[in-house]
């Protein structure tokens, strides 16, 4: 197992490079100038020049790259030029609430998603079954901007149960603030995790060993459990770990509405501004995040799946 | 520790009860609070760059200037403003040298002792070594030196005579007065955690509270009114009304578009909106080195048909129609009554088609430009796009981001560009960024602001310029100014379209102490208070 775990970090070394010299590649091709965005409209050229100098922005692109890389492994990240804050600070300021509301919101699907997949697929087609596929259908095509912003109209605002904004400070005043931010992730998260388990358990629930464990006068609840459920595990884990990625990510639109610091806006603010130190920190992050979460995932099947712990 | 079942099923129920302590944890009396758009401060320090408006908002409590404008305006004229740090100043008949007296006994925060003409010329220094990249250098670009003869006294030379330098050098955001000891002490951590004389003293800066202040107890204008005052930092608009709505924050930045405060009024009527005027000088540049616009009757026409009235009543109670370059609230402005019948530039769309036919283009034309999506740009760009096409002028425009846009214009790449920028109350600014020939725009990037290239395709305002920059008598100035905005106004390769306020909303519960009129876009509450 351990030399699994060697080989896919050693998988994951030319991925990163590669992501990262895209990235790189990227916002050199991006239009704007960040001396202008930093400066503003007093800046003098010599101004310009000067920034443009300290920060390594007249060198050659070659120069620029290798010095990136160089910087990126012996993770160096440097330093945001809007705030002049170090951008490892920066992200191990925010990325905490990122990953709070991320693991939140995936709790909360898959505390409701499960049970829901389950019971739609053992009621297959009767009423709860058609019930979860409304839920779903409404899950999926209920952008979570505007979800989010009427959970705030009527949750916040209105009748005043939570924060109208903000992350919090200690643990329970943290946990008020995250609780509407990843209710309102988690409604898409139960509607997917709802669809894959249901999907997942259709077919196990048709093979021959479900048959056999009811032939041998299991219980019909132990023989979903145990056998039905379990065997859907692995679909859902691939499932739960890309949904994982896809919230560490995409969440800064929720992080926008309830105004919840975390490193999805920290990107989308550095983008605008063109602070190449804070971007490109941040896809390290993230791409150290898709090579963790896909590595978990390969633990979690061996977990799951006797038969792989044999092979690994 | 193990976790029993029962141990988890009481946990579990008590976190209701969590809940509920913080919700009454938040429901005490809370601090002013005043929300900005910005995601979180960059920095406090007034020499940064980069800093957003909820940095300056906490700046100004923080710090204090050497002399400054009465709360709620702009002062704009020599004799406007008044002391603050400096109890009194003079200046030399040439207006080159100005001296300054420094007030005694003022402390700066946390224990950092009396400030002294050290750190006012320190402060100073700073924006004169072209070593060193700080805030709005280029309002410094006519200080030759700044010197300390003794404690109380600093003295500032100038290469030009200046009647309204306490206007254009002293009063300005980057000239607050910073505490020398402090910025050496605490190098980087300065921004952070910085050290002024301000009513209020910084006690904690984060992500999630924006900046708390304090009050400042020994401020030399005695203790400000709110003990504790928080800047925070809402950058998404909903997400600043709802907690504006809610009562969590006291006042929050408006949003410059058409129908944002009408809104609000619909949502709560007793809002009060304190706009700032002028606010924001927008500008329209035409490229005089590309056809069709290097045609004066084709300048004419496009000004005939652009109704500044109108743009301006898109925004009520935010914006008024520019006649010239300088906004009418400042010194130097001109008004249409005053200028000559052919300057005045009445919205005429009959004669607009009708100079476009005389220069060949009867049958209309198209225009390539494009503008930053950003709101006050967009909506200003899509009016004058509609009134454009009442004279068969097509504005092909495209809507990009807004550094984007600003990459794009300084190489040289728009032929009709919308410029927006606040100004201090200083008649040659806009001029020297916007139309000296020195200033032009270049394809290699190299150039300054002035994207119509006036004084290089067609003879321009240098002259007049250099004139009005020797002058130092103030009304003599002002009256030169005045014939350079005439003869812009002859020439067109700028127009003037509207200025557009910086606006808060304000909840009626909280009394500034005074109106706001004008001024920059920040402003003292060490007067506010709960009503």
């Amino acid at each position: 197992m351990l030399r699994m775990f060697g080989a896919r970090l050693l998988d994951a070394v030319p991925t990163v490079l590669l992501v990262l010299t895209l990235v790189f590649i990227a916002l050199r091709l991006l239009p704007g100038d960040p001396a202008l965005v930093v400066l503003g409209d007093y800046a003098t050229q010599e101004q310009l020049v000067l920034f443009r100098a300290q920060m390594g922005l007249d060198q050659p692109l070659w120069w620029q790259w290798f010095a990136f890389i160089r910087d990126m492994v012996t993770l160096d990240f440097g330093e945001s030029m809007i705030s002049r804050q170090p951008v490892g600070a920066l992200i191990a300021e925010n990325l905490p609430y990122t990953i709070e509301l991320t693991l939140a919101a995936t709790g909360i699907g898959l505390i409701l998603g499960i049970p829901m997949g389950v019971l739609a697929a053992v009621h297959r087609n009767r009423w709860p079954d058609r019930g979860a596929r409304v839920f779903s259908l409404v899950g999926y095509a209920v952008p979570d901007f505007y979800l989010g912003a009427l959970l705030l109209i009527v949750f916040a605002l209105n009748l005043g149960w939570f924060p109208i904004n903000g992350g919090g400070v200690a643990f329970w005043d943290r946990m008020y603030h995250v609780a509407l931010p990843a209710i309102t992730l988690a409604m898409v998260k139960t509607a997917f995790i709802g669809r894959l388990t249901r999907a997942a358990l259709l077919e196990t629930l048709s093979r021959d060993y479900v048959r056999t464990a009811r032939a041998k006068g299991g219980r019909e609840p132990r023989v979903i459990a145990r056998h039905a459920l379990r065997n859907a595990l692995l679909p859902i884990t691939t499932g739960l770990g890309l949904s994982l990625l896809a919230t560490l990510s995409g969440s800064v639109a929720i992080e926008l509405i309830f105004n919840r610091p975390g490193i999805g806006e920290v990107l989308i603010s550095a983008i605008a501004k063109r602070d190449y130190p804070v971007i490109q920190g941040g896809v390290v992050v993230f791409a150290f995040f898709v090579v963790a979460i896909n590595l978990i995932i390969d633990l979690a099947y061996i977990l799951i799946d006797p038969r792989l712990r044999v092979q690994a | 520790m193990v976790t029993t079942r029962r141990g988890f099923i009481a946990r579990a129920s008590a976190l209701p009860l969590g809940f509920g302590a913080m919700r009454e944890a938040h429901a005490q009396t809370p601090p002013i609070t005043i929300a900005l758009a910005a995601r979180s401060p960059t920095g406090l320090n007034p020499q940064q760059t980069a800093l957003t408006g909820g940095d300056a908002w906490a700046i100004r409590q923080i710090f204090d200037t050497l002399v400054k404008p009465e709360d709620g305006t702009f002062a704009v004229r020599p004799e406007d403003f008044r002391p603050s740090l400096a109890e009194s100043w003079e200046s030399s008949p040439d207006a080159r040298t100005w001296t300054y007296r420094l007030r005694r006994g003022v402390l700066f925060h946390k224990g950092f002792g009396e400030m002294n003409s050290d750190d006012v010329a320190f402060t100073f220094a700073r924006h004169l070594d072209r070593t060193i990249v700080t805030n709005q250098k280029a309002l410094y670009s006519n200080l030759a030196s700044v010197e300390a003869p003794d404690r109380y006294t600093v003295r500032f030379q100038l290469h030009r005579p200046d009647p309204l330098f306490n206007g254009s050098m002293v009063s300005t955001l980057s000239a607050n007065i910073l505490c020398r000891r402090a910025f050496e002490e605490r190098g980087q951590g300065f921004n952070m955690d910085p050290i002024g004389t301000g009513p209020y003293q910084v006690d904690s800066v984060s992500p999630t509270q924006g900046v708390l202040l304090s009050a400042f107890a020994q401020h030399f204008a005695g203790v400000a009114t709110s003990p504790v005052i928080r800047v925070a930092f809402i950058a998404d608009t909903t997400a600043r009304t709802l907690a504006f709505a809610s009562g969590q924050v006291d006042m929050i930045e408006g949003v410059r578009q058409p129908g944002w405060i009408p809104t609000m009024r619909g949502r709560a009527p007793q809002t009060i909106f304190d706009a700032t005027a002028p606010g924001s000088f927008n500008t329209l540049h035409l490229n005089l080195t590309r056809a069709p616009l290097n045609d004066l009757r084709v300048r004419q026409a496009i000004r005939l048909a652009i109704n500044n009235e109108q743009i301006a009543a898109a925004f009520p109670g935010l914006s008024v129609a520019m006649p010239g370059i300088i906004a009418p609230q400042f010194a130097g402005s001109v008004r249409p009554q005053d200028l000559p019948e052919a300057l005045r530039y009445a919205p005429d769309v009959r004669r607009a088609r009708a100079l476009l036919a005389e220069a060949g283009h009867g049958g209309g034309l198209t225009i390539p430009c494009f503008t930053s999506q950003r709101e006050d740009y967009a909506s200003i760009m899509l009016m004058i796009q509609e009134q454009l096409r009442a004279v068969g002028i097509t504005l092909a425009m495209r809507i990009i981001d807004h550094a984007t846009m600003h990459a794009e214009n300084r190489r040289d790449r728009n032929s009709m560009t919308l410029y927006s920028s606040s100004y201090p109350p200083v008649p040659t600014q806009p001029f020297l960024q916007q139309l000296l020939s020195s200033a032009a725009v270049k394809a290699d990037g190299t150039g300054g602001e002035n994207y119509s290239h006036y004084g290089i395709a067609i003879p321009g305002i240098d002259a007049l310029i250099e004139r009005a920059q020797d002058e130092p008598d103030f009304e003599r100035r002002i009256a030169l100014i005045q014939d350079i905005e005439q003869q812009v106004l002859r020439d067109l390769p700028l127009l003037g379209i509207v200025t557009l306020s910086y606006v808060i909303a304000r909840n009626p519960r909280i009394d500034l102490g005074f109106t706001v009129r004008s001024g920059y876009a920040y402003w003292p509450l060490n007067r506010a208070r709960r009503v």
